[in-house]
């Protein structure tokens, strides 16, 4: 067995203000070299904070992280400054729904890229130029040499999104973290930068971390899904797993909220109500008050991560027969 | 009960089977200065049968927002008229007030739709309120109305927006647009800002009120999976035109516009095993400033020809029944070489 | 909560519970806000030193004394020393409280409510009159506000009443403008238009939709203008435009008090180290008074 590429364990976020928000709640997952990993979550879920937790972009001050979080041999939480921002790009880098937050709109997008390349390696300004151009050609925008010196704004969204993705893998990095990247694009360019980054991933064997609500994008990318909700993975498995036999209630609710198989003119198999507050750390199960399975067990004690098989967890004390251990 | 049934209310007047909205050659240009001018909305026909829910799909800059703000009257429309239940709109027959009255809208942006100085009894009470509803009356219509699309009026009526939910606070939306007893009710993007599993419930609910209050819907989406789950017809917009219309089920299930195969291949397949392997379209969708000619979308059509580029297609109905598709290779004798033959003329 | 909802009939429904309302939510906001209640409390006690100057004061701040001129902070009798005339300067600067705070809230507010008038009409009817409205407004938001007030009082005339004129009119573009942007951006909301369509005219939708979401913002930036218009107040006194001697303010005592900063230079100073307090407070007071009606919370 490889080392994995990512390995988080019992990881936990806090932030601290008027109201201590507990925003992941014992997240352990770990990703193998050259794999996609989706997950899928709705707002609140901690699914963004997951992934931010890996770049260290979290405000430090405000923020407590707890357990363990290994990408490619590293301590992620134990990095000095130093190292950091080499970490930063080089090894981990991401990219956005909005690429207004990774692109400066006063410098052209070439210059950026350039930028981003000498930051971790000592070449000079006519090398990184060209390879910008490269990275431009890797991720197909059309007529390159002159997006190269074309500035954020003088892009349409799509390539915009294009030029972040290029930017994101200027240091060559080894685990690409995407935070729903095509949420905020048109249907018909969402599905041309899902190919897209399917084929950067396999071409540059990069492992991927890709957040996103919507199942059907999850499914178009990924290897692996895990399902979040409350700051917690309540589900994992393949793809094809998760999609034919979901076993968490909320995955099933959430597969049928996306009209998975739906009957016209039937109503919806809706969860009911909405998800908790996370003032508090969980004592029972997140999801027992919207559960329409749930039992005194949901309500008094957190339920346990169920192994189904390889890489195969539920958390729902309703699950039955685990495997035996492997 | 006033709010329902309105055959018996004496407010319809074609009778059942009749379009309740009739839109013909709508349109809207915003100047931008220097001659540029946005075509936002070029010449649009629709018409909505009364019960029926018509869905509206396209891209950003496809103008189906706009169209919604014209049928609502939040902006005048250049030309083009639309006649509601038969008489047209802000006629002497029907002044914009009395169409108010019966035509309200849901916004995408639940916080922004609601005015945050005040409770939401009085944001739903407003409407009846202009109307000449008194207060007290408005109010208990608004708490009523507030029970029938799940929020406890004991709980929720005095309280403000920012206390609620994103669904709840749509689900005030929704009531505040049923207070005045309307007959349609346009949702622009209505469950499009919310979480999956409370999108299905406000689904849920808008298939209730439709049932029980006998409303027309125009729905408008970008999501394709919802507007083929609540609608009956869809009407396709490509760069502020109508490209295809046509019932639901046969619409997605063969769509004769490349546009609208275009819209339904880029759907993600849900399937593991059988993933999109090749993107439908290349580029962006381009933006309604000087739109291309002929067809709009001949530039990104896999399928254009010479003819494609010269003339401008017109809505033809095709395969029989109610389906229009806006495309050269539908129309007989159009030029293009897969344009079914012309029938000899009898 | 349940997604289905009956359509059974509604049983008589009780009296729903008053949430607490917007503005006790502000009042509970602010009262967290330890900076901005202490600068209320410093305010509230500078009004009432003004109001009950007559009281306050442990002497007539007008009675000059040749011999006692220019005494230091501390002489017994002169607890904050004496000016250049031998007047007590605790008494003057107390009694001087009272056209200061005047000069400062008074221009404000008449602006407060001209500026609101002109900037909410511009921003919510648009158009040519709004390009019309606002490049009006520029043309004197153009000058420097010193400059501006000074050109206004030189022309006018030395004078309370003159200099307060030409103050309010300093005032109005900078409270117009304010007013007219957050008009444009409220007018742009989706519940203005849900309004509409609801078929509500313009007057009520002003009323009901508009005045209540302006008001409070730009009431806050005006009160951010109070200290600014009681310096500028203060400026006029000092060159001679505003208050005439031997009236106490805070700004015609700075001037006066001028040629003593090598003799007394803590005396000369104190009526700057009141204008200074009271400005400042003002401005924290408006800063607290801002994050706390920030709904969001």
């Amino acid at each position: 067995m490889t080392t994995p590429l990512v390995a988080m364990e019992n990881v936990t976020v806090r932030f601290k203000g008027a109201q201590t928000v507990h925003a992941v709640n014992g997240v352990s997952l770990t990703l193998e070299p050259g794999k996609v990993l989706g997950i899928l979550g709705e707002s609140g879920s901690g699914k963004s904070v997951t992934l931010k937790t890996l770049l260290r972009l979290l405000p430090e001050r405000r923020t407590e992280i707890g357990g363990k979080v290994m990408v490619d041999g590293k301590d992620v939480l134990a990095l000095g400054a130093q190292e950091l921002s080499d970490y930063r790009g080089a090894v981990t880098s991401m990219i956005f729904q909005d690429p207004a937050l990774a692109l400066d709109p006063v410098y052209t997008v070439g210059e950026q890229i350039a930028e981003a390349i000498s930051r971790h390696e000592k070449i000079s300004r006519r090398e990184a130029m060209k390879r910008a151009l490269e990275l431009l050609e890797l991720v197909r925008i059309p007529s390159p040499e002159r997006r190269l010196k074309a500035y954020p704004h003088e892009m349409s969204g799509g390539m915009r999104q294009r030029a972040m993705i290029a930017l994101a893998l200027a240091a060559r990095p080894k685990l690409l973290l995407a935070d729903e990247p095509t949420t905020a694009l048109d249907a018909t360019v969402q599905i041309q930068i899902l190919l897209l980054l399917r084929q950067l991933q396999r071409d540059l064997g990069m492992g991927v971390i890709f957040v996103t609500h919507d199942i059907g994008v999850a499914v178009e990318v990924s290897d692996r899904l895990a399902v979040m909700y409350a700051g917690q993975i309540v589900e994992t498995g393949t793809v094809r797993e998760l999609i034919s036999n979901p076993r968490h209630p909320y995955t099933k609710g959430l597969l049928a909220a996306n009209l998975h198989g739906a009957k016209k003119g039937e109503r919806l198999e809706a969860i009911p109500g909405a998800p908790p507050a996370l003032n508090e750390p969980p004592s029972s199960c997140s999801f027992a008050p919207r559960c329409r399975q749930a039992e005194d067990a949901c309500r008094t004690g957190l339920p346990p991560a169920i192994r189904l098989g390889e890489g195969r967890l539920v958390r729902c004390t309703k699950v039955e027969t685990p495997l035996a251990p492997a | 009960m006033s709010l329902s049934l309105h055959a018996e209310d004496g407010l319809d007047r074609g009778g059942a089977g009749t379009p309740l909205l009739e839109a013909r050659a709508l349109t809207k240009h915003f100047p931008l200065g220097r001659g540029a001018v946005v075509r936002a909305v070029d010449g649009v026909d629709f018409s909505v049968m009364k019960g029926e829910t018509l869905g509206v799909v396209g891209e950003s800059g496809c103008g189906k927002s706009t169209t919604a703000r014209v049928v609502m009257q939040l902006i005048p429309q250049d030309k083009g008229e639309m006649l509601f239940d038969g008489e047209a709109v802000g006629s002497s027959a029907l002044s914009l007030k009395d169409y108010r009255r019966q035509a309200q809208m849901v916004f995408q942006d639940s916080y922004a739709s609601l005015n945050p100085r005040l409770t939401i009894e009085d944001s739903i009470a407003f409407g009846p309120m202009v109307h000449g509803v008194p207060k007290s009356g408005a109010i208990l219509r608004a708490r009523d109305l507030l029970a029938r699309v799940g929020l406890d009026p004991a709980r929720f009526a005095a309280r403000y927006p920012h206390e609620l939910s994103g669904g709840q606070r749509q689900r005030v939306n929704i009531a505040r647009a049923l207070a005045l007893g309307p007959r349609l009710v346009i949702l622009d993007e209505a469950v499009s800002a919310l979480d999956k599993s409370v999108e299905a419930q406000v689904l849920n609910l808008l298939m209730d009120l439709r049932e029980e209050f006998g409303l027309t819907y125009i729905f408008i989406s970008h999501d394709l999976n919802v507007v083929r789950f609540i609608s009956d017809r869809v009407m396709v917009m490509y760069l502020g035109e109508v490209v295809e219309i046509g019932p639901v089920e046969e619409l997605y299930d063969d769509p004769r516009h490349p546009y609208t195969r275009a819209l339904l291949s880029a759907m993600p397949s849900m399937d593991p095993d059988n993933r999109t392997m090749e993107a439908p379209l290349a580029g962006d969708p381009p933006n309604p400033i000087n739109p291309p000619e002929g067809c709009r979308f001949h530039p990104r059509c896999p399928q254009a020809q010479t003819v494609c580029s010269k003339v401008k297609p017109a809505l033809p109905p095709v395969g029989g029944g109610e389906r229009l598709a806006a495309c050269h290779m539908e129309i007989p004798g159009s030029g293009h070489s897969r344009a079914p033959a012309l029938e000899d003329a009898a | 909560m349940s997604a289905v909802t009956s359509p059974t009939t509604i049983p008589a429904i009780p009296q729903p519970a008053r949430s607490p309302g917007y503005w006790s939510g502000v009042f509970r906001r602010f009262r967290k806000d330890k900076v901005a209640v202490g600068a209320g409390i410093i305010v509230l006690l500078i009004i009432l030193m003004a109001v009950f100057a007559d009281y306050i004061a442990p002497a007539d701040p007008t009675r000059s004394s040749m011999l006692r001129r220019l005494r230091p902070i501390g002489t017994p009798g002169y607890p904050l020393g004496a000016d250049e005339l031998g007047r007590d300067m605790l008494s003057r600067l107390i009694h001087g409280a009272r056209l200061s705070l005047f000069m400062g809230v008074v221009p404000v507010f008449i602006a407060f409510g001209f500026g609101s008038l002109i900037g909410v009409a511009a921003g919510f009817f648009g158009g040519k009159f709004n390009t019309i409205t606002m490049r009006t407004v520029d043309i004197f938001y153009a000058f420097p506000s010193v400059l501006l007030a000074i050109a206004l009082s030189g022309a006018l005339g030395a004078g309370i009443f003159n200099s307060l004129l030409s103050l309010t009119i300093v005032f109005i573009p900078p409270i117009a403008r304010i007013a007219e942007s957050v008009t444009t951006q409220v007018r742009s909301m989706d519940y203005v238009e849900a309004a509409r369509a609801s078929g509500a005219g313009s007057g009520t939708i002003i009323r009901v939709h508009v005045l209540g979401n302006v008001l409070g913002p730009i009431f806050v930036y005006a009160t951010s203008l109070i200290s600014v218009s009681m310096i500028l107040a203060s400026g006029l006194s000092f060159l001679g435009l505003g208050t005439k001697p031997p009236t106490p303010e805070w700004g015609l005592m700075l001037n006066t008090l001028r040629t003593a900063i090598y003799v007394q230079p803590w005396v000369a100073a104190l009526p700057g180290v009141a204008i200074f307090i009271t400005s400042i407070s003002f401005n924290l007071l408006s800063d607290g008074l801002r994050s706390a009606m920030d709904v969001k919370g």
